[in-house]
């Protein structure tokens, strides 16, 4: 009896480590991610502190009084833990534009009048007030401010569209023939794969400048997705090779004794049973899509991916962190989505594919 | 006869099936990926005025920073290879457990894949810079005094190891998920009772993981080193996002600079095509390599 319980007592420690450990690995790993998301709601005042504050707030506490040109605005400071003046201005309007841009507060200019009318009916210096922070000020500001980050986005998602459309069909009819047939030149074709990867993409970016324009398809989303393919075909006919040979061929072979055509039973019955595992490789080939900046770089100009928006976000001139974060998590959001649903599919993906 | 015209007929359509259901790749691969190479190929060995050269090449070998970056790639590629393949292999036969929460810890472990370089360089950017989080992070947790401050990506040209570090560092935190899953998919075919056989015949963890699990392994392990390989020698963007040009030269760095910093040279383009092309035939050699060692080609036609 008490042994048994001893042995409880050894296993629940054990498994008490084990889970300890695995949340030191997850806080180790997601650290970053946690703080550019906490970046991305962070205050411009705040992004530019240090040390930066751990926890966006979630309201500002300020304080007014008179100064020399005017009112004398104050607003808590979380880390130094006092009031500290940021503007002294007679004009509402900059005032409010300021609690908006520069504290990421939502203040209306109703209510900064009432503030200053208490402040002239009370005897006090100065009165207090708080308001709540404007959390999406950072999401908000990049959408509205960056210069066609949502035509952009919508561009975005047409390329990583046509790039799953090309990259499938074409590459997924190779696959199939992987999984399939035994013929002359497989093992070749297999380690082009490889190959493919070897020349590297820029490189390879710079040349189908002229290419595209030839063709009237620089700087047009379907010339991006043509190159993305390049990259996306070669692992796709890895992938949707691994899928198809994860579904019995018997079952394709029972359909044609019941005098279903070779194309009719890979419709009727090896599509369907495929279809889980093709949805699954046209995530995968959305993430590397969606993520890719380089050759969007070189291949856009007027019409830039929502990549390279965030990109110039940045580094370029109007670069600010808390922007830039804001336009990177928005950036992060789908493709987390995706992989979400993608962890089901590993095995079916990857398990079959084999250098 | 009139019989056995349709039955030849099929029996050519039958094995012209597999080349037919391969041709769109093949086009595709000489429409979009030949053409481009051809063309860096012969910008290679053509000087600014259109006749054969080999001076580009002499001109690449004799650049400065070649032999640096030549360096600096084989040091980030040796030793980030290497981290990245026990790092993934070691969450590949953990989540392989499947202990209560494995799949949310799955994914959460991907995540670092699923996130845009863009996003990744933010966030290394603002936390590595001296006020950045990074410090913010240790000074809270007290390690920090305050005002005092690390300067991670600054210091002297000298002080090469320590950006080398980093890089390495970052590139295995994005890299590792991706080499996970494909050593994930392959655990996930090994059946228990093989393993199990080892543990009955005395085997602890470590010979089982020896002698039986890498064994079998071996085909998913290749997969999963010569993709990362490939792709390791050709880092270069986060080196750039965090240091700009120059800091840190590695090899793909050479080629971008030389076609997007410097670009109204007259050996610009000749250079960066000279780049590529050593570049490539880098990446090819070690690849093969690679297969031979372990051993990839002894298995062809078995598939």
């Amino acid at each position: 009896m008490k042994s048994k319980t001893n042995k409880k007592v050894i296993k629940a420690a054990k498994e008490t480590v084990f889970y300890l450990f695995l949340t030191t690995l997850i806080a180790g790993v997601l650290l970053p991610v946690y703080f550019i998301v906490s970046l991305s709601f962070l205050s411009t005042r705040e992004a530019y502190q240090y040390p930066l504050p751990l926890v966006p707030a979630l309201k500002t506490d300020m304080e007014l009084g008179y100064g020399e040109r005017g009112y004398l605005l104050s607003v808590w400071d979380r880390i130094d833990k006092e009031y500290q003046t940021v503007l002294d201005t007679a004009d509402l309007e900059k005032m409010e534009y300021y609690i908006k841009s520069q504290l990421g507060t939502k203040i209306t200019e109703e209510e900064l009048l009432f503030e200053t009318s208490r402040l002239e009916n009370s005897d006090e210096k100065s009165v207090f007030f708080t308001k709540p922070r404007a959390l999406l000020n950072n999401y908000d500001t990049f959408f509205r401010v960056t210069r066609d980050a949502v035509p952009a986005l919508i561009r975005s998602l047409q390329i990583a569209a046509l790039t799953i459309l090309i990259s499938l069909s074409i590459g997924g009819l190779a696959g199939y023939a992987f999984a399939r047939y035994v013929f002359k030149g497989k093992d070749t074709l297999r380690f082009s794969v490889l190959f493919v990867r070897m020349f590297p993409g820029v490189a390879i970016a710079l040349p189908m400048v002229f290419i595209l324009a030839r063709a009237n398809l620089y700087d047009e989303p379907l010339g991006l997705s043509l190159i993305y393919s390049v990259g996306a075909i070669g692992l796709t006919i890895w992938i949707t090779a691994s899928i198809f040979m994860g579904i019995p061929e018997s079952l394709e072979e029972a359909a044609q004794v019941f005098g279903a055509s070779k194309f009719q039973a890979f419709m009727k019955v090896t599509l369907p049973l495929a279809l889980p595992g093709l949805a699954a490789s046209a995530m995968y080939i959305f993430l590397g899509a969606w993520n890719e900046t380089v050759a969007a770089i070189i291949l856009t100009q007027f019409k830039p991916t929502f990549s390279v928006v965030v990109y110039q976000t940045l580094l370029g001139a109007s670069g600010q962190v808390n922007l830039a974060a804001a336009g990177g998590i928005s950036m992060a959001l789908p493709a987390i989505f995706f992989t979400f649903f993608l962890r089901k599919y590993i095995n079916r993906m990857w398990g079959g594919v084999k250098v | 006869m009139a019989t056995t015209k349709p039955k030849s007929f099929r029996k050519i359509w039958g094995q012209a099936t597999p080349y037919l259901l391969i041709l769109p790749v093949v086009i595709y691969y000489s429409i979009f990926w030949v053409r481009p190479v051809v063309a860096v190929i012969v910008g290679s060995f053509t000087d600014a005025s259109g006749f054969f050269t080999l001076q580009n090449f002499v001109m690449v070998f004799n650049d400065e920073s070649f032999f640096p970056a030549l360096y600096n790639t084989a040091i980030i590629v040796i030793i980030s290879v290497t981290i990245e393949f026990i790092g993934a292999l070691f969450l590949a036969l953990l989540i392989n457990r499947k202990f209560w929460g494995s799949s949310i810890f799955l994914f959460l472990m991907l995540i670092p894949m699923a996130l845009p370089a863009v996003a990744t360089g933010a966030m290394w950017m603002t936390g590595l810079t001296a006020h950045g989080w990074i410090n913010s992070l240790l000074y809270y947790l007290g390690f920090l005094a305050e005002g005092e401050k690390i300067y991670w990506l600054g210091g002297l040209q000298q002080n090469q190891l320590k950006l080398l570090a980093l890089v390495i560092i970052i590139d295995a935190w994005q890299v590792i998920p991706s080499m996970m899953i494909i050593l994930l998919a392959g655990l996930q075919n090994l059946t228990e009772e093989v393993k199990e056989a080892g543990y009955v015949f005395g085997g602890d963890f470590i010979t089982v993981l020896r002698k039986i699990t890498i064994p079998i392994l071996q085909p998913t392990i290749q997969t999963a080193v010569i993709l990362r390989l490939i792709s390791a020698i050709q880092i270069w963007l986060i080196i750039v996002l965090l240091l700009g040009f120059g800091r840190l030269p590695v090899l793909v760095e050479r080629i971008v600079y030389y076609h997007e910093e410097v670009p109204g040279l007259d050996v610009s383009y000749q250079m960066a095509a000279g780049y590529t092309i050593v570049v490539s035939v880098i990446v090819s050699l070690t690849a093969l390599l690679y297969l031979r060692v372990s051993g990839a080609f002894k298995k062809e036609e078995t598939v």
